[in-house]
């Protein structure tokens, strides 16, 4: 068989096809023993454990805009409840870490008595130290299971990717497209931020869940657990990255790629449009909702206000500064913003004193960002990820002074122009 | 039964406005179809119905030897029994490489987790080249779709439909905007894929349909006006008021 045909590419290996995978997951392992080595539990110190929680943050916000590219980016549908699957595997950790947590401090407190303790007596106590915030001494159904690790992991998948199913289906099958999904995908995640603000919905409403920090069984301090949760963190950003390019590297990457730009002709090529998006939508809900489980341990806490519609918007954000439709560009846009973001609003930012005025970065921050969001989406569509194209000479056929149509938004724009 | 398709009594109105009109239609296994009309008479309503984009207020759409009803089936299942549809506008995925937009249409099969695991073979890539080099795109197999000419366009679209690998091939146009050297080579490419399979091509241009050499069928005002060789349709009195005599 000889090389004859140009389309021979297929039969090169992945990772040649894909020169991205190799540098990101380079790139990562490179940092991740940077990191370990300057922490303060592996090694000089010179990173702090509570910089360690926000490197490892990151990686896990890069995981889910690396989700929101292959739904967005790839796929085109611009969800806005992205960030909600991202707290939903958040709380489900969340439980069996507080639970946990709990169990070890009643039982200690009650060890102290004549009578050993029973498991209603336990079981009790936990209630009432975990819901006595909200007036409750119970635990609601919700709660049935939080004592078992393995099946809150199982939920941390299950919960975001059956709920992404069901909302899916329903969407997908009456054909809701664009703006108006956009709409929908937003309702969802205001409607299940303001269920979870409720003290009766059982997740302790607006006080959400806190002390996450806390690994419990282990007696190691949280310079050690921190750095666990880091190194997990970019073991999931690093699988990710490599299991979404293998998705868009096929023909399974060219379907969606066809279902963004023209979603009628793909259904006329006999493809079942609906459950390409469905699998889609369902796989990046899962996707953020792992994201979600190894980022709230690290924060610490979490609460419906994480939730909230703008959470989402900011990660659609994230996506198209970084450039959507590549998935480099989503871990940059990721990894950039929020780092920025730490630092202008974490106080590190020096004001700027303009005489009459000084700018407090922590106030004009979002200003900041928003500016720099709509000079991005103007000059610059292809976003930071597009300029990573331009200086590594990305091979671009010759378009014989063809009219530009790379990104869909070139497209709209030129469709909005005939 | 010895049609492909056969489509009796159909109608569907919009808003109370009779796009078809108890159209009755149908074509043989291998036969090549030259549908015209003025504007508004309903051809592009027709291959909608036909490939399941709309739903007919009444008739009968039926399907091959066992005559299954189409209507129920969504766009994408009519298009896996084997009709396939070229657009008047060229939908070519532009972003995309001409290898790709051909390997996307090939004959596999289109479920998701068949895709997902889906690696051409070589065979595959024989097949994609093959056809490219049917439409005159062998040598741009690797550039974008969005960089070739309007021609070039339309003849991927239609390399994709022949890669689909269709029973009944509905064409809208497909000499729009062309040359007078692409024309003829959309005339041979059409007369070819219609040895083997049903081809219906709805047109404009009389010229064009006169060198398809076919069955005409004459669309007004949703229904069918009049039937037969090109020949026979214009010297038809009515078909020359409605439409040539324009």
């Amino acid at each position: 068989m000889t090389d004859a045909t140009p389309t021979a590419t297929g039969r090169r290996p992945f990772a040649l096809r894909h020169p991205s995978v190799i540098v990101v997951v380079a790139a990562l392992a490179l940092f991740t023993c940077v990191v370990t080595l300057l922490s303060e539990a592996y090694g000089t110190g010179a990173i702090s454990t509570s910089f360690v929680k926000t490197l490892g943050k990151t990686l896990c916000l890069c995981l889910a805009a690396l989700a929101m590219d292959l739904v967005w980016g790839y796929c085109g549908i611009l969800s806005l409840g992205h960030m909600a699957f991202f707290g939903l595997g958040g709380y489900a950790i969340g439980m069996w870490l507080m639970y946990a947590r709990t169990h070890l401090i009643v039982v200690g407190s009650l060890s102290g008595q004549a009578l050993p303790a029973t498991p209603e007596e336990i079981r009790d106590g936990i209630a009432a130290q975990i819901f006595g915030v909200v007036g409750g001494a119970d635990f609601p159904a919700i709660w049935s299971v939080a004592h078992s690790l393995p099946l809150q992991l199982a939920a941390v998948v299950l919960v975001p990717g059956l709920l992404a199913l069901v909302f899916g289906w329903l969407a997908f099958r009456s054909r809701v497209t664009g703006v108006y999904l956009s709409i929908l995908t937003q309702a969802m995640t205001l409607a299940l931020s303001l269920y979870l603000f409720q003290n009766d919905s059982g997740l302790r409403g607006n006080n959400g869940l806190s002390g996450l920090q806390n690994l419990p069984g282990t007696s190691q301090p949280q310079s050690v657990t921190s750095m666990w949760f880091f190194w997990a963190s970019a073991l999931a950003l690093g699988l990710g990255y490599v299991l979404c390019a293998w998705i868009v590297s096929g023909k399974f990457g060219s379907v969606i790629r066809a279902v963004r730009d023209d979603e009628t002709r793909v259904r006329f090529l006999g493809y079942p449009v609906e459950g390409f998006k469905l699998f889609v939508f369902t796989l990046t809900a899962v996707i953020c909702g792992i994201a979600g489980a190894l980022y709230y341990p690290q924060a610490g806490i979490i609460n419906p206000a994480e939730m909230a519609p703008i959470a989402s918007i900011y990660l659609a954000v994230w996506v198209a500064i970084g450039g959507r439709g590549r998935l480099y560009g989503a871990v940059i846009g990721a990894a950039v913003v929020a780092l920025l973001s730490t630092w202008f609003t974490g106080g590190q930012a020096p004001d700027l004193p303009l005489g009459i005025y000084t700018v407090r970065w922590i106030d004009w921050w979002t200003v900041f960002l928003g500016l720099g969001f709509v000079l991005i989406t103007l000059y610059a569509p292809d976003g930071l990820g597009g300029l990573v194209d331009r200086i590594v000479r990305v091979r671009r056929s010759d378009r014989d002074g063809a009219e530009l149509s790379s990104g869909p938004g070139a497209r709209a724009i030129r469709k909005a122009g005939r | 039964m010895s049609a492909l398709l056969e489509v009796s009594g159909v109608s569907v109105s919009f808003d109370g406005f009779r796009a078809i009109d108890n159209l009755s239609f149908s074509i043989g296994h291998a036969e090549l179809r030259a549908v015209i009309g003025p504007n508004g008479a309903g051809k592009t309503t027709f291959m909608d119905i036909v490939t399941g984009k709309t739903r007919p207020d009444t008739g009968t759409v039926r399907w091959g030897r066992t005559g299954r009803s189409l209507l129920r089936m969504s766009e994408a299942r009519i298009a896996r029994e084997g009709v396939g549809r070229k657009f008047q506008r060229p939908t070519v995925f532009e972003d995309q490489t001409v290898a790709d937009n051909l390997m996307l249409a090939l004959r596999k099969d289109r479920g998701p987790l068949a895709v997902l695991v889906f690696r051409p073979t070589a065979e595959d890539r024989d097949r994609v080249a093959g056809l490219a080099g049917e439409i005159g795109l062998r040598a741009a197999l690797d550039r974008r779709a969005g960089d070739l000419s309007h021609g070039q366009k339309q003849w991927l679209e239609i390399g994709m439909l022949l890669a689909q690998e269709p029973r009944l091939l509905l064409v809208d146009e497909p000499a729009a905007g062309m040359t007078l050297a692409e024309r003829e080579h959309t005339t041979e490419l059409l007369k070819e894929a219609a040895k083997s399979r049903a081809v219906v091509v709805v047109e404009h241009d009389m010229d064009f349909v006169r060198r398809l050499d076919c069955k005409v069928t004459v669309l007004h005002e949703g229904s069918v006006l009049a039937e037969g060789s090109i020949d026979h349709v214009t010297r038809d009195d009515r078909v020359i008021e409605v439409y040539l005599g324009r």
